[in-house]
């Protein structure tokens, strides 16, 4: 039985699935897909989640809209929340961060770096 | 008996001579027993003395030997423990060294790890879309997401093998991007040459449309049919490692090909070939 849960929100199957297969690594990690801000939100309202990690650039509802709304939900308030940006969006970064972001991780992505970042965040070994 | 001793009878004869010489004699005798008897004893008390003496200096002698003892003991014990040290410490070290050869190699199969999830999803996702379409955007998204690419064309070569013809694109604009002569050109130079070119003089985020950071020929089969042109990468990208040379050789073999089915089963009005199409396919 997995001891954490993992929520990944990608709108890009390509990038869930390297998450996916990244987080993989990780021992006793249940993951979670979700699609987009809005199926994330979803997702959060019928489980609860030791971790999130969610794109920003999403159709539909963005990683930071999901930030906020995730913040001001009593369930998941204190979540950690892994934010995946490209070099370029600084703004975007910070702006996540303001809203309650723990940590980010630039595009590429390296799984060696979403395993680290994640471990960190769940104090694992 | 004499006169003498007639008149006084309550006295005792006068000794004679040799008595009184004997008596001399015998008082001598006794005086000097008496001194050699005092002088035993003097000697008697002084060995006695002497002898507790040396008894209490037996004592401290003994005590000190057995402290000596203990002390040599002491000293066997720390040389003992003193060997255990160095055993252990050699022991640590080795064990350190063991454990900094397994994190090294840890650390390897890691990105070895990483390196084949790349090149496991790019192939899946460039395969897994049967429209033109859905390949294209999953190339491209392989280029962006994996490689790191910011700016890039994909061309196929016309029917007269002179020309590469962009088809799809990202961060170019439509006026400049143009069709390729392959002779003369860095792109037709890849094409021409069925190899990767990698521009190493420059940083790769600093190419340019006419001295692209990479050109990747496309080939089905052998036959080159076209290239992709990362004109520039994302500015946090400094050099293309080992990873990324993997994904051009990736998507030099499966590009094409995926895109080529997908058109062709677009062609065919989205059919699947009859069972008749498999059936000679027995090796």
């Amino acid at each position: 039985m997995a001891d954490y849960s993992c929520l990944i929100v990608e709108d890009s199957p390509m990038m869930r699935q390297l998450l996916v297969f990244a987080l993989a690594r990780v021992k006793n990690l249940r993951v979670t897909e979700a699609d987009d801000g809005v199926d994330g939100l979803r997702k959060l309202a019928s489980a609860r989640y030791d971790i999130i990690v969610t794109d920003i650039n999403m159709p539909i509802m963005d990683g930071l809209k999901l930030v906020k709304r995730v913040r001001s939900d009593p369930v998941h308030k204190d979540t950690p929340i892994v934010i995946i940006t490209t070099e370029g969006s600084q703004e975007d970064r910070q702006r996540a961060l303001q809203l309650g972001a723990n940590a980010y991780i630039t595009k590429p992505i390296q799984a060696p770096q979403v395993i680290a970042t994640v471990k960190e965040l769940l104090r694992i070994e | 008996m004499t006169d003498e001793n007639r008149k006084r009878p309550d006295r005792s004869d006068t000794p004679t001579a040799d008595l009184r010489s004997e008596r001399d004699l015998f008082l001598a005798k006794f005086t000097r027993g008496a001194r050699i008897t005092d002088e035993f004893l003097k000697e008697y008390e002084n060995l006695a003395r002497r002898s507790q003496s040396l008894e209490a200096e037996n004592a401290i002698l003994r005590a000190q030997v057995e402290a000596d003892e203990a002390l040599r003991d002491m000293m066997r014990k720390i040389e003992q423990l003193e060997q255990e040290k160095a055993d252990l410490l050699s022991r640590f070290r080795r064990v350190e060294a063991q454990s900094t050869t397994v994190s090294a190699r840890v650390e390897e199969v890691e990105a070895e790890f990483a390196n084949l999830a790349n090149l496991f999803v790019a192939s899946n996702q460039i395969h897994s879309s049967l429209s033109p379409r859905g390949v294209t955007r999953r190339i491209k998204e392989v280029l962006a997401q994996f490689v790191g690419a910011e700016r890039y064309a994909m061309y196929l070569v016309n029917p007269n093998g002179n020309e590469l013809v962009p088809i799809a694109s990202e961060g170019v604009p439509g006026n400049k991007l143009l069709p390729v002569r392959v002779a003369n050109s860095a792109i037709g130079e890849a094409f021409q040459g069925a190899v990767v070119v990698v521009n190493d003089d420059v940083s790769p985020s600093t190419g340019t449309l006419e001295q692209p950071a990479a050109v990747i020929p496309l080939s089905i089969d052998e036959r080159v049919v076209g290239a992709v042109a990362i004109f520039s990468t994302l500015s946090q990208k400094t050099r293309f490692d080992t990873v990324d040379f993997e994904l051009f050789k990736l998507l030099g073999q499966h590009a094409a090909a995926a895109l080529v089915s997908a058109s062709l089963f677009v062609q065919a009005d989205r059919k699947l070939p009859g069972l008749e199409a498999f059936l000679d396919l027995s090796v």
